[in-house]
């Protein structure tokens, strides 16, 4: 099976990420940039069912130079080939330009290997904007039918047959030919690099690719704003248990939280 | 296709279990406000079976108008067929979706349909001159966006559950449209093989008014039964973070946080939860927030009202008795 991995680089999801009011951008500086948590559950659940089915796994991203070590660490778990389609400030480039970039590069790199491929992956959300669309968008102008935020997937009479997270429980959906998912965490975490696998990465190529491609601006960001924060109310650090509860229940009750 | 003709705002109301989600209720009440300023109808659209009482629903919480699509259907692209033909037909100015799952994965595809883009977990909507700007979180609700539409693009949004109050009133009247709306299956290329119903409680987490909330911190399911049990004291409903719910101590409906529920109950007990950014941005519009947790430093400290630190283990037990001896007097 030919399998591509669409993942973004955002910063670090487990650091705090605030507004600088100076520039009123976020203030990213100090922020290692990583790959997208959505997108490494992607990955890992993309080389699974390589590692199951055959094939080969192709990851690509959109973005400047600096998301190539991002690329370098999707080969160090599981990925054969990287691309990065160049384009810079990404991250401040609408839904649509996004996906058509995807659109064309993978048209690209089709020509240039000969391969087709059978079917796409992306996260469900970036952790970074949240907004859950690039996947449905790819899919949308592709014309292919979309999946989204499954959990499990394996191949099954020449398709596949995936399980989608619902609210009561799951849906089991199967799709013969092109496809795309998307990907939300599945029960097991991603692999992690072994020394020799970082090695290996770091001489395997990231071929680049021009086939950035803009959209029409619809929407535009008028205003860019610190939510009102909470401020932190009574620490109890009491002697004993019994002492911290009682002193809780007094602040409670002054509140009228019963 | 380009909407060109556009006017009133049309809300999807999804149903779960046959009556409308909160989050179109919520939205319904909101834009009904709005709708008179502007010269502007509310238009609810309902598809599955049996909408009547949802339609009666809609109108109570503001419809004006209510579409009817009686149909059982199940898959995000009969969905899509059966809206698109809607859009087209009534050229929306607004469409509004709840940012359910489903509402999630229509409004990327529905914008892309009508050359336009969308916008996802919509929180507020600011009234201007010129229609609306819409508010959206990033970095985990850390930093807000106002975001506006460059005139003449149909502006297609989904937005969070508890962002608005719903308010029903039964002696509303409107008017329902029943749309017959053929769904064609040979376009279909994704097969729904099995629907499975694995969690069987309904958990009411957004609409709680008490959310008591267990985490890592509280070591075991044994442990975590505590939790339970000072919900049912302060007739809560029970809420988790991820790592409580991956260790299967309670089913993931529980989950609180970036990728579960958004809350805001009059009180939040936070039981051995470090404070995370993805599970803070999910409960932090809680009115009352108790913490307990065994390192002083944890950053849910800084958001708690009331904060102990302690081991839960030990507190919690002692949390029920005092709260049964309040309430019994
Ligand atoms: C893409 C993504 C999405 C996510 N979405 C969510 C989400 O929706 N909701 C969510 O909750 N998380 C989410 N997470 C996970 C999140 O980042 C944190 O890992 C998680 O919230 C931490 O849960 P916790 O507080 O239970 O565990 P920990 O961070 O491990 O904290 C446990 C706490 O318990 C305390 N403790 C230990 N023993 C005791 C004791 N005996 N008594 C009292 N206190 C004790 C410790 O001091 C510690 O503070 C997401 C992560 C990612 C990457």
């Amino acid at each position: 099976m030919e399998i591509l991995v669409c993942i973004k680089q955002v910063p670090d999801d487990s650091v705090e990420i605030f507004l600088n009011e100076n520039t009123q951008k976020p203030d990213l500086e100090k922020v290692t940039p990583v790959v997208n948590a959505f997108d490494t559950y992607a990955l890992e659940m993309a080389v699974r069912l390589k590692e199951a089915a055959g094939g080969e796994v192709t990851v690509l991203s959109v973005g400047d130079d600096s998301v190539k070590n991002s690329l370098k660490n999707c080969m160090a778990v599981g990925a054969d080939h990287a691309y990065l389609c160049k384009l810079d400030d990404y991250n401040e480039t609408d839904t649509f330009t996004i996906a058509q970039s995807l659109k064309e590069s993978k048209e690209e790199i089709e020509k240039q290997t000969g391969k087709t491929f059978d079917i796409i992956f992306c996260g469900k959300e970036s952790t970074d904007f949240a907004s859950a669309q690039v996947g449905p968008v790819l899919a949308e102008m592709m014309d292919i039918p979309v999946i989204t935020g499954i959990v499990d997937i394996e191949e099954k009479d020449g398709g596949v047959e995936t399980r989608q997270e619902t609210e009561e429980g799951y849906h089991v959906i199967s799709c013969q030919g092109l496809c795309l998912v998307t990907v939300n965490k599945p029960k097991y975490d991603p692999r992690y690099p072994t020394i020799k696998s970082k090695m290996a990465a770091r001489k395997k190529a990231i071929d680049e690719l021009d086939t950035a491609k803009a959209g029409v601006t619809v929407l535009h960001t008028e205003k860019v704003y610190t939510p009102a924060k909470r401020s932190a109310g009574v620490k109890i650090q009491a002697e004993s248990a019994e002492e911290a509860v009682a002193q809780a229940m007094d602040l409670m009750k002054k509140a009228k939280v019963f | 296709m380009k909407l060109t003709n556009v006017k009133d705002y049309m809300v999807y109301v999804e149903l779960a279990d046959g009556a409308p989600v909160n989050a179109s209720l919520e939205i319904l009440t909101r834009v009904s406000r709005l709708a008179p300023k502007s010269g502007e109808q509310v238009t609810a659209v309902i598809i599955g079976q049996n909408v009547s009482e949802g339609a009666q629903t809609a109108i109570a919480a503001g419809a004006d108008k209510v579409i009817c699509v009686e149909k059982e259907i199940s898959q995000l692209e009969e969905y899509v067929q059966i809206l698109t033909a809607i859009g087209k037909k009534y050229q929306p100015r607004v469409f509004f979706f709840p940012a359910t799952q489903m509402g999630k994965d229509l409004v990327p595809v529905l914008s892309y349909k009508f050359d336009t883009a969308s916008i996802t977990d919509v929180t507020d909507i600011v009234e201007k001159a010129e229609g609306f700007d819409y508010v959206c979180s990033s970095y985990n609700g850390n930093i807000l966006n106002e975001i506006s539409y460059e005139a003449g693009f149909p502006q297609i949004v989904s937005v969070k559950s508890s962002s608005f109050k719903k308010e029903l009133d039964s002696s509303r009247t409107g008017e329902i449209i029943s749309e017959d709306i053929p769904v064609d299956r040979s376009l279909i290329k994704t097969e729904l093989k099995e629907t499975v119903k694995e969690i069987a409680e309904a958990v009411n987490l957004e609409e709680a008014q008490v959310v008591v909330a267990g985490g890592r911190g509280m070591g075991s399911k044994e442990n975590f039964e505590l939790v339970k049990e000072l919900a049912d004291v302060c007739k809560g409903v029970v809420g988790a973070t991820r790592p409580a719910i991956e260790s299967e101590w309670i089913s993931r409906a529980h989950q609180v946080g970036q990728s579960g529920k958004t809350v805001a109950p009059k009180l939040y007990i936070a039981c051995g939860i470090s404070g995370a950014t993805q599970h803070i941005s999910g409960m932090s519009g809680s009115g009352y927030i108790v913490a307990i947790n065994k390192d002083e430093d944890a950053p849910i400290f800084d958001i708690a009202d009331v904060g102990i630190v302690g081991d839960a283990v030990k507190v919690i037990p002692l949390l029920i008795e005092a709260i049964k001896k309040e309430k019994a007097q």
